[in-house]
């Protein structure tokens, strides 16, 4: 059951992201404010728990992929909050470090993982090992030069450790591929700002 | 953040990360992992020595179009259990995972096919989408509980496989709901089962399966039951890698070594085989036998007097005979004993064997994709057909 209601908040969440990024970038609402918020949150519950052919939004999210990270879904939430309130929970360095962590340890795991060559990353995820060890040091530096992702990084262990998630691996709770995608999405976009704002030397 | 707040968060850290640590070390030291249990079983004398051979089917009025993949087990109380599936065609909408039970002893028919799971009742247990239901395995763990290891697909073919549990305290007459277990990083996609599981001294046990997608190679899927079955846990380990071995048989020869034998989808057209000497953990590189395997399934037993049996297709492109064939030292070599089908343009395929507690050996395989066929037959029966090739 737990499982289940992780991955409808994370249907739940994306619902919102996306009625906020509509209203605000093709219609121009203003979206912040409690009757604003409230609106888009009841309209949210509605999209993602209807049934449609027999299942629900977040049932047929849940059937595409049922293991959605945690800094995926911590970036949603911050992204809502920020459109709702204008309150950033990660800001602009916690996303990317984020998503930096997102496309190091997706491109280190899902070509192994996948088939190429004979050592599988996922085996060292399902119970402790070196990468739970790695795991914490990145959390303890990130805290300790107080960078937020650092908080997210100590949930994606204490979902572990509670089993919020269907799966039992440790890799599944730190990355997953649409957070892989986004992140090298992002780290693209950022770097092709930079260059631009930067202007030519 | 504050300093405070930096420490609290050092704290909380250390100890997130110190449970995992303990559960690991003190579950490890209580039950480190085991070796074999090779099922050398004692047979009566005389059961030896008059050789037996039964054929029939297990759904001769065949219910659906198609059936595909069959398996059998020995239920607790002794009485024999094959699933299957079947459906309109091979991947249609309407496939469903059946069941029929029999009476080990007794000449009695098997019972009417059942369905134990098809796509409405999975999606309605996994609560997601399911497109259809493939492959399953059933078998009995060392405490009498029943499992049938099936796969489901929500998108696309058999690459889009994944894989879910079911289990049974009452001879598969009810069924716990379906547990999906993530077993792949990539949207849990592309884990298939065919074989029998190998079970170890301490009841753990571990069923082969294989991944097919971008890679397609043989893994272990190792599940432990926990004290009176509570807290089960699975984790997956690597056979080989590449894109070529599917479908391993896994058989123990002693406490600590065994053999692998793979299905090979190269165009060697051979039957692969890898060994371990650490009770599967690792596998030595596959290699090929003189075999031959026209990328169809294959089904190795260890016997009640060592030996290894093979049920294949002996054939480099076709799957129109079925053979046997028996190695005396653990599956190195190798010579064919019996061609128990062979007609031209037919299909006879995915054999799956299991030793009864008696000393029958009973294998079910795919007939014409009409039918589940069932042979039971004994070592007598086997050293018959040596001696009438030789």
């Amino acid at each position: 059951m737990i499982p289940f209601a992780y991955s409808f908040i994370f249907s739940f969440l994306l619902v919102v992201f996306i009625l906020q990024s509509v209203l605000k970038k093709i219609f121009a609402v203003n979206i912040k404010g409690y009757m604003q918020a409230l609106t888009i949150l009841l309209i949210s519950v509605l999209i993602t728990a209807i049934p449609f052919q027999g299942l629900c939004l977040a049932q047929w999210i849940f059937s595409m992929n049922a293991n959605f990270s945690i800094p995926l879904t911590a970036i949603l939430l911050s992204r809502v909050i920020d459109n709702a309130s204008g309150i950033r929970l990660l800001d602009r360095n916690a996303v990317l470090t984020s998503t930096v962590f997102g496309l190091i340890a997706g491109t280190f795991l899902y070509p192994m993982a996948l088939g190429l060559g004979r050592f599988d990353p996922y085996e060292i995820g399902w119970s402790f090992s070196f990468l739970f060890m790695i795991l914490m040091a990145v959390t303890l530096l990130l805290i300790i030069v107080k960078n937020r992702f650092g908080i997210v990084l100590t949930v994606c262990i204490l979902g572990y450790n509670i089993r919020i998630m269907e799966s039992h691996n440790l890799w599944d709770y730190i990355v997953d591929p649409v957070f892989m995608i986004i992140s090298c999405i992002y780290i693209t976009t950022s770097a092709i700002k930079h260059m631009y704002t930067r202007g030519p030397v | 953040m504050n300093k405070h707040s930096v420490i609290i968060l050092i704290i909380v850290t250390l100890l997130l990360h110190a449970w995992p640590a303990w559960r690991h070390f003190s579950q490890f030291s209580r039950e480190p992992y085991s070796t074999f249990r090779a099922n050398p079983l004692s047979v009566v004398n005389e059961e030896k020595a008059r050789p037996s051979m039964l054929k029939e089917f297990i759904n001769p009025e065949s219910v659906s179009d198609m059936v595909h993949v069959s398996s059998i087990c020995e239920l607790a109380d002794g009485r024999l259990a094959s699933v299957w599936y079947g459906g309109t065609r091979e991947g249609s909408k309407d496939t469903a995972v059946f069941i029929s039970i029999r009476d080990a002893d007794s000449r009695e028919p098997w019972s009417r096919p059942r369905v134990i799971i098809d796509r409405k009742s999975a999606s309605e247990e996994l609560k997601r989408y399911v497109k259809k239901v493939g492959n399953a395995v059933i078998f009995t763990d060392s405490e009498g509980r029943l499992w049938l290891v099936y796969v489901t697909i929500a998108i696309g073919g058999w690459s889009g496989s994944s894989l879910n549990v079911k289990m049974s305290n009452d001879g598969g007459d009810s069924w716990s709901t379906s547990e999906r277990i993530t077993l792949s990083p990539f949207f849990n996609v592309s884990e298939l089962v065919k074989n029998n599981p190998v079970f170890f001294e301490n009841g753990d046990f571990a069923i082969p399966i294989y991944h097919e997608c971008f890679g397609r190679f043989p893994e272990m899927l190792w599940v432990r039951t926990g004290n009176n079955g509570s807290g089960i846990s699975f984790r997956k380990t690597r056979m080989a890698g590449g894109r070529r071995l599917i479908q391993p048989s896994v058989v123990a020869c002693d406490s600590y070594s065994g053999r692998a034998f793979y299905r090979n989808l190269a165009s060697d057209r051979k039957v692969a085989f890898s060994t371990t000497d650490n009770a599967g953990s690792t596998w030595s590189e596959p290699e090929n036998l003189r075999l031959r395997n026209p990328d169809s399934g294959i089904n190795a037993l260890l016997l009640s007097d060592g030996r290894i049996l093979m049920a294949f297709n002996d054939s480099s492109n076709s799957r129109e005979s079925l053979s046997l064939a028996i190695s005396d030292d653990c599956g190195s070599s190798w010579e064919n004993v019996s061609t128990i089908e062979n007609e031209e343009g037919q299909e006879f395929s995915y054999p799956y064997m299991i030793l009864g507690r008696n000393g029958t050996i009973h294998l079910v395989y795919t007939w014409k994709r009409r039918h589940i066929r069932h042979l039971a037959f004994n070592d007598a029966w086997i050293d018959i057909q040596k001696g009438v090739r030789k």
